[in-house]
């Protein structure tokens, strides 16, 4: 769809500043077209979620919630473990510049909680998550198996993207929780194997009043929303993928793209937001 | 894979016998990753020139990454930006040294790690998914039947232009998150231009240190992407698992080198920037 947008408008172009812009106009087409279609298939979500009586696949979900949270909890782990050690690496000359040992567990409480955390786990989840799920509804596009559901009169929304786009929200919000506490563990202990840090004082530094509950709910509250884009961006591209293997392979780096894009523009805003 | 699962009936696995099999997988793909990479060493020495590769890899690689890396990497200089300066403001409400600390993380880490981890994104699975829908359709045994190696002939090209053009990005990556960075110091926290712009902060050690996490994650994307490229197999749900594993494994490979580099420059450089 985003092709014949372009398709129309790069042979008007001539040449120098005119086909520049002709290529600018197009991608801007093709990346408003690609946010109206997440924001359509998104009414449709919300349509079918408030539908009586319910319609939401238990089965299909269970599946789903496992192969999605259960099977990527070695991956966030280990990337959670190395982004609190290389935190603390990267905050050690600061540290030790202004002489503040004491403060180092707040340090890295606040920016893991309320940024690093949400943030790598959701680049993380796109990957390994947004990804397969855009490879696996891709697969079914091209091999005509969402016909087969049309023509036996299933909802392929109600039947496959619901239920997938529920378990990537829960997927991510839980990974986050996990990430918070693996890499504030990994931090603690990078403290004391590199600056002579006591676990004891990390943690006093973490829980001195500083940091409450609201930097937790805050870092939560941004995984509900990057959970929103990934499970959209990967829904609406792996729906719309047409042509074979080679489209299927498409399909899965415009996922990625778009959810890190959509990711890194929403963090802002709602860091904005949330204050 | 497949002997786990005929293994099960006849003794029910444990967590011992999955960690057994997770660390005999991992190895098994540490040795062949390990292969493609030597090969692709090899390549690049001794084998074949072929005009125009290098640089239409360079354009795929780099120009068609810009937009998406300067629109995060924006972003991203605007959110550390905004949240170090309400951290600060807690503790000590000064912000002479802001700009410095800024740039001296930038070029140290923050620049090569955050655009490494967005070109393992968009690069790794745009090499897996081209390599991976070649290998389904028989292409690459095309080659293979011509005596050519599908290392040479496809990796190869990539790996260079990565390399070159990771390093090009990171460089772009990083202007662009330091002057979103000052714009948002200005606005949200009066910090004037002149006082943010403060290079005293960066020495050799910083340099160095950026310089080799962009050429080892420029080396690192191709051939890990390139191998899980190389190991599709099944049709088009292989191409598309064949991506996710790249992104995965790609990003992955940046987290661990970026904790290696970052330990060995630390013990390296260990008093750099403690002298203000």
């Amino acid at each position: 769809m985003s092709a014949s947008a372009s398709e129309s408008v790069s042979p008007a172009a001539g040449g120098g500043v005119a086909a520049t812009a002709a290529a600018a106009g197009a991608a801007l087409l093709g990346i408003a077209e690609a946010v109206g279609a997440m924001a359509v298939l998104f009414a449709k979500i919300v349509r079918t979620m408030a539908r009586v009586p319910p319609v939401l696949d238990y089965h299909e979900l269970r599946r789903n919630l496992h192969k999605m949270a259960v099977k990527s909890l070695s991956i966030v782990v280990i990337t959670a473990l190395f982004t609190g050690v290389i935190a603390v690496i990267q905050a050690a000359p600061i540290v030790k510049r202004y002489g503040a040992e004491g403060l180092l567990g707040w340090g890295a409480g606040f920016a893991t909680l309320r940024e690093v955390a949400p943030l790598l786990t959701a680049l993380m989840v796109s990957g390994r998550v947004g990804a397969n799920n855009t490879a696996e509804l891709g697969t079914m596009v091209v091999t005509e198996q969402i016909d087969a559901l049309r023509a036996l009169a299933i909802d392929p929304v109600a039947f496959l993207v619901l239920p997938r786009f529920i378990a990537i929200v829960v997927t991510l919000v839980t990974m986050t929780l996990y990430a918070d506490a693996v890499s504030l563990l990994g931090a603690a202990f990078a403290g004391l194997g590199l600056l002579q840090i006591e676990p004891r004082s990390f943690y006093n530094g973490l829980t001195g009043g500083l940091l409450n509950f609201g930097d937790v709910a805050n870092g939560l509250a941004k995984s509900l929303v990057f959970g929103l884009v990934i499970a959209l961006s990967s829904c609406h591209f792996g729906m719309s993928t047409t042509g074979g293997a080679s489209g299927v392979g498409r399909s899965v780096n415009a996922t990625v793209v778009a959810s890190a894009s959509g990711v890194f523009i929403l963090d802002y805003f709602v860091s904005f937001l949330l204050g | 894979m497949s002997a786990t699962t005929e293994s099960s009936p006849a003794s029910p696995p444990g967590v011992v016998h999955d960690i057994g099999a997770a660390g005999i997988d991992l190895f098994l793909a540490g040795r062949e990753l390990y292969g493609v990479f030597v090969r692709t060493l090899y390549y690049v020495a001794r084998g074949r020139r072929e005009k125009g590769a290098i640089v239409r890899q360079m354009y795929d690689i780099g120009n068609r990454s810009l937009f998406f890396v300067s629109i995060t990497m924006g972003f991203i200089g605007m959110i550390i930006l905004y949240q170090a300066g309400i951290e600060i403001k807690r503790v000590i409400p000064d912000y002479s040294l802001l700009g410095a600390t800024y740039l001296e993380l930038l070029v140290r880490d923050l620049a090569a790690s955050l655009g490494g981890l967005m070109l393992a994104t968009r690069v790794g699975a745009g090499i897996a998914a081209e390599i991976g829908s070649m290998v389904v359709t028989e292409q690459v045994d095309a080659l293979r039947m011509c005596a050519a190696d599908p290392i040479d002939f496809l990796v190869v090209p990539r790996f260079v232009a990565s390399m070159v053009m990771t390093t090009v990005l990171v460089v772009w990556a990083g202007a662009v998150a330091f002057a979103t960075g000052a714009v948002t110091a200005n606005v949200a926290f009066d910090v004037p231009l002149r006082v943010f712009c403060n290079m005293s902060l960066i020495d050799w050690g910083d340099v160095l240190t950026g310089l080799a996490k962009c050429v080892a994650y420029g080396a690192a994307i191709p051939v890990v992407s390139g191998y899980c490229g190389l190991s599709t197999f099944g049709g088009s749900e292989g191409v598309g698992w064949a991506a996710t594993r790249a992104v995965v494994n790609s990003s992955l490979a940046i987290i661990m080198l970026n904790a290696l580099i970052s330990t060995a420059s630390l013990l390296a450089f260990g008093a750099t920037g403690m002298t203000p």
